[in-house]
C-alpha cells in the first residue's frame, strides 16, 4: 500500500477540490464577519454581564468536555480506535458519585441540630466521592477492554469500533435496569450547593460565579496538568508514548504493550468517572443516557483539537464549550442551534486541517 | 452460496411478515371463520355490516383498553400516575355479562417513534378495542393513524396540542381543554393579573410546548404585552445557562416555559443564578406536579403552574381515598392529570358497554367501527373531573385552567 500510484479519479477530485475549498473558506468567513458585525457593532445586543455570563458557562462545560476528550484522544493514540462506550464509562462514574453523597447523607453524625456526614465533613465526603467514582470508572474502563478489545485486537479495525457502539448500548441498558430509568437528584454537600457563588457586578448587574462551577473547571484543569506529568515525565507516560509510535518495536525493546494498554484504559475510565462524578455536581441530575450526549461532544471536542493529540483535546473542550455557550449569542442565532453551529465548527476546521487543530500528520504506519 | 443467502433473506422476510400479520388479520378472522364455525343466528349481525368487524370475548375473558403513556425517564410520573388513574376506572368498571375489563399501560417514552410502536403493538392485539390515550401531544399524533387504520377510539385524558383535532381524525377524541384555551389564559392572567409587561418565552421544541409558546406569543402581543424573545432548548439537557442569560439581557419580567418538568425544574433552577431571579417562571400542566417541587426546592418557590384539580365532589373524593389506598400518594400530585385518566377510561368502559352485544353463543361481541362512533358521539358523560360532551372534531371539554403557584414548597392556588 506503500507506493501505491493515485488513481486519476482521485487527482482529478483534488483539483476540483483545490478551488472550492478556499471558496467554501471565504464564503463562510465573510458570512461569520457580517453576522459578528452585525451582532456585536450595530445591534450591540448584549452587555458585558451577559457575555461574561455566557463566558463562565463556556469555560465550566469546556472544562469537562476536555477531561473526557482526553479519554478518547488516549485511547486513539495508542490503539487508533474509537472508545465509543466512554461516555457510559463516565456515566458510572455519575453514578457512583451520586450512590456515595447518598449514603453519606444518611450517616447522621448529630441530631441536635440535625447534621449528616456530607454536611459536617464536606471536603472529606467529596474526595471520598471522587475516589469511588474514578476508580468505579477506571475498572469499568479496564474491563471493557479486557471484555470488548482485546479478543478483537487482530481484527480490522472497523471491528473494534462496532463492539465499543455494542458495549455502549450495553452499558446504557444495563445502567437502565440496575438503577431503574428515573432522574436522580444528586445532593451536594452543603458548601456546594448549586446556584450559590460569588457575585460580581457588571454592568449594573449581578454576575453569579457558581462556586460547583470554579470546582468543577480548577479540578478538570488540575487533573489534566496531573496527566500531562504523568504522559511526559513518568515510566508509564513513556511506556505509553513507545507503545503510541510502535507497538512492535516497544515490545522488542521489553514494554509490556498489553499492560500498558490496560494502564491507558485505566487512566482514561479514572479521568471520565472524574468527569461524571463533576457532571453530578454540577448539573444535579443522573440517569442512564447521562453519558450520551458529553461523549459525544467530548469526542468531536477531541477530532477539533487533533485527534491522538493531549494539548489538542484540552483545547478543543475549551473551544467547543465556548462556541457552544457564545457561538450562539454572538452570530445573533437561536441558542437551540448550538448543537448546528458546534458541529459547523467541526466540518470547517476538519476541510481546512483534516488533522485537526493541533492534530499531526500521520505517518504512513499509523494509518 | 448464493441460494443459501437468498433462502436466509427470504426466511427472514417471510417471519417479519408473520409477525406484522395479526394487525391485520383480528377483524378478518371474525368475519371469515365465526359464522363457519358457529350457527348464523348466534353471530350478531352488526358485526357483518361493521366497517372494522367485531372483537369477540368468552365469558372470562378480559377486554384491554391500551394506554400508551411515558413510563420511563424523566417525565415517567405523568404515565405511571395517569395509568394508575385509568386502572382504578377498570377496576370499577365490574363485568359485562362474564367479560372483565383491563387497562394495559405500554412505554412510548412520551416520543412520536415509541407513540407509534405501542400503537402497532395494540393494534396486533385482537383483545385491544380502545385507547385512553396517549399521554404526549408528539406520541398522540404519531399513533393516531396507526389507530385509524386498525378502528380504535381514543380518548386522551392529556394530549393538549390544538392540531390535534383539526386533522379531521374519526377516532381522535380528548377531554383535556387545549393549549389553545390553555394559552390564551396565561397570557391573560400574566398580563392583567401579574401586571407582566416584558415576557421571555422558552419552549422545548416539541410539539406540546412549541404549540403553547406560540399560542401565549400571540395572546400576549394581543393584549398589549411585549414579547422580548422566543428561544428553544434542547430536551434532555442540563445546562441552560447560556440560553438563560441570553433572555436576562432582555430583562423580561416573566419567563413562560412550555414544556415538561425535567427541563422546567432545571429552568426554574438556573434562572437564580443566570441574572433572572427576579423573573417570574410561568410554566403550565406540564411543569406541574411533586417532582418540580422536589428538584427546585427554594429555587422554586413562586413559580406558577396549571393544575387540573376538580372541585370537591364526592365522586373526587371517593376516587382520592381509594387512590391514595391502593398507591401511597395523594391523586394529583404525581401529575394534573389523575383524575382524567380515570375519567377517560370510565367513559369508555361505558360506551363499550352500551355497544357490546351478547351473541346467542353466549360471547361478547363489540363492534370496533360502532364504538368509534359511539366514543365520538360521547354525550353528557359525568366524570370527576366535569361532564363531558364530544364535539364533531373530537374536543370533548372546554373549561379553562386553574393556575397554581409554589408557596411554602407546596402547590397552592395562585390568587
Amino acid at each position: 500500500m506503500n507506493e501505491s500510484v493515485p488513481l486519476p479519479i482521485a487527482r482529478k477530485g483534488s483539483q476540483l477540490l483545490k478551488y472550492l475549498r478556499p471558496t467554501f473558506g471565504v464564503v463562510v468567513l465573510l458570512f461569520i464577519l457580517y453576522r459578528l458585525y452585525s451582532v456585536l457593532v450595530i445591534r450591540h445586543e448584549y452587555g458585558a454581564d451577559t457575555w461574561t455570563r455566557l463566558l463562565i458557562t463556556g469555560l465550566i462545560i469546556g472544562g469537562v468536555y476536555a477531561l473526557i476528550a482526553i479519554g478518547y484522544t488516549l485511547v486513539y493514540g495508542i490503539l487508533f480506535m474509537i472508545n465509543f462506550a466512554h461516555g457510559e464509562v463516565m456515566m458510572l462514574g455519575a453514578y457512583a458519585g451520586f450512590f456515595v453523597f447518598e449514603a453519606l447523607k444518611s450517616i447522621k453524625v448529630s441530631s441536635e441540630p440535625p447534621l449528616n456526614f456530607s454536611n459536617a465533613n464536606p471536603v472529606i465526603s467529596i474526595i471520598i466521592a471522587f475516589a469511588v467514582g474514578m476508580t468505579v470508572s477506571a475498572l469499568s474502563g479496564f474491563l471493557l477492554e479486557k471484555i470488548a478489545y482485546r479478543p478483537l485486537r487482530k481484527a480490522p479495525r472497523l471491528v473494534p469500533l462496532i463492539s465499543a457502539i455494542g458495549a455502549s448500548i450495553f452499558l446504557q441498558n444495563a445502567a437502565q435496569l440496575l438503577f431503574s430509568p428515573q432522574l436522580r437528584d444528586v445532593t451536594n454537600p452543603e458548601i456546594l450547593r448549586r446556584g450559590i457563588g460569588w457575585k460580581i457586578l457588571i454592568n449594573g448587574s449581578n454576575v453569579i460565579i457558581p462556586y460547583t462551577g470554579v470546582f468543577t473547571f480548577a479540578l478538570s484543569i488540575l487533573l489534566l496538568i496531573g496527566l500531562y506529568i504523568i504522559v511526559r515525565k513518568t515510566k508509564l507516560g513513556r511506556a505509553m508514548r513507545a507503545v503510541a509510535l510502535d507497538k512492535k518495536t516497544a515490545a522488542l525493546m521489553g514494554i509490556d504493550v498489553d499492560k500498558t494498554i490496560s494502564q491507558t484504559f485505566l487512566i482514561s475510565g479514572a479521568l471520565a468517572g472524574a468527569a461524571g462524578v463533576m457532571w453530578g455536581i454540577h448539573n444535579g441530575l443522573v440517569y442512564y443516557f447521562v453519558g450520551f450526549i458529553p461523549g459525544i461532544k467530548a469526542f468531536t471536542a477531541a477530532v477539533l483539537g487533533g485527534i491522538g493529540n493531549l494539548p489538542g483535546a484540552m483545547l478543543g473542550g475549551l473551544f467547543l464549550g465556548l462556541i457552544e455557550s457564545m457561538g450562539p449569542a454572538a452570530l445573533g442565532i437561536n441558542f437551540q442551534l448550538k448543537d448546528v453551529l458546534a458541529f459547523a465548527i467541526l466540518i470547517l476546521v476538519l476541510t481546512f486541517r483534516p488533522s485537526g487543530l493541533l492534530g499531526e500528520v500521520l505517518s504512513e504506519e499509523k494509518v | 452460496m448464493k441460494a443459501m443467502k437468498l433462502l436466509v433473506v427470504l426466511t427472514v422476510l417471510a417471519m417479519l411478515f408473520t409477525a406484522c400479520a395479526p394487525a391485520a388479520t383480528p377483524t378478518a378472522a371474525v368475519k371469515t371463520e365465526a359464522p363457519a364455525v358457529a350457527p348464523v343466528d348466534e353471530v350478531p349481525a352488526v358485526c357483518a355490516s361493521d366497517a372494522f368487524g367485531c372483537a369477540v370475548f368468552a365469558p372470562g375473558e378480559v377486554v384491554k383498553l391500551g394506554m400508551g403513556a411515558p413510563m420511563t425517564g424523566g417525565d415517567s410520573a405523568f404515565g405511571l400516575d395517569i395509568s394508575q388513574g385509568a386502572f382504578l376506572a377498570a377496576k370499577d368498571a365490574g363485568d359485562f355479562n362474564g367479560v372483565t375489563f383491563e387497562v394495559v399501560a405500554e412505554d412510548d417514552g412520551g416520543s412520536p417513534e415509541g407513540g407509534a410502536a405501542v400503537a402497532n403493538k395494540f393494534a396486533a392485539d385482537p383483545a385491544v378495542v380502545a385507547i385512553p390515550g396517549h399521554i404526549f401531544s408528539g406520541a398522540t399524533a404519531a399513533a393516531m393513524p396507526i389507530y385509524e387504520k386498525a378502528g380504535f377510539p381514543m380518548l386522551s385524558p392529556s394530549a393538549t396540542n390544538p392540531a390535534l383535532t383539526t386533522k379531521g381524525s374519526p377516532v381522535f377524541n380528548r377531554i383535556a381543554f387545549t393549549d389553545a384555551i390553555q394559552g390564551a389564559f396565561a397570557a391573560n392572567y400574566l398580563f392583567e393579573k401579574l401586571g407582566v409587561k416584558k415576557l421571555a418565552l422558552v419552549h422545548d421544541g416539541q410539539d406540546y410546548g412549541k404549540g403553547l409558546v406560540e399560542v401565549v406569543a400571540k395572546e400576549f402581543a394581543a393584549l398589549g404585552g411585549e414579547v422580548v424573545a422566543t428561544e428553544a432548548i434542547t430536551p434532555k439537557e442540563t445546562d441552560f445557562t447560556a440560553v438563560l442569560s441570553a433572555l436576562a439581557s432582555k430583562a423580561p419580567e416573566a419567563v413562560y416555559f412550555g414544556g415538561y418538568t425535567t427541563e422546567g425544574a432545571i429552568l426554574a433552577n438556573q434562572m437564580k443564578q443566570t441574572g433572572l431571579e427576579n423573573a417570574v417562571f410561568f410554566g403550565c400542566d406540564g411543569t406541574y406536579g411533586a417532582d418540580f417541587l422536589e428538584r427546585t426546592g427554594p429555587n422554586g418557590e413562586g413559580a406558577f403552574a396549571v393544575s387540573l384539580t376538580p372541585p370537591n365532589t364526592e365522586a373526587k373524593l371517593v376516587f382520592d381515598a381509594a387512590y391514595e389506598a391502593a398507591y401511597g400518594s395523594k391523586p394529583g400530585t404525581l401529575s394534573p392529570f389523575s383524575w382524567n385518566g380515570y375519567d377517560v377510561t370510565a367513559a369508555l368502559i361505558s360506551m363499550v358497554k352500551s355497544v357490546a352485544v351478547v351473541g346467542g353463543d353466549g360471547k361478547v361481541y363489540v363492534p370496533r367501527g360502532a364504538l368509534v362512533a359511539a366514543v365520538r358521539g360521547l354525550k353528557d358523560h359525568v366524570g370527576i373531573s366535569g361532564t363531558f360532551t364530544c364535539q364533531e372534531n373530537g374536543e370533548c371539554n372546554a373549561s379553562g385552567p386553574l393556575f397554581v403557584v409554589v408557596k411554602d414548597g407546596a402547590w397552592v392556588p395562585a390568587p
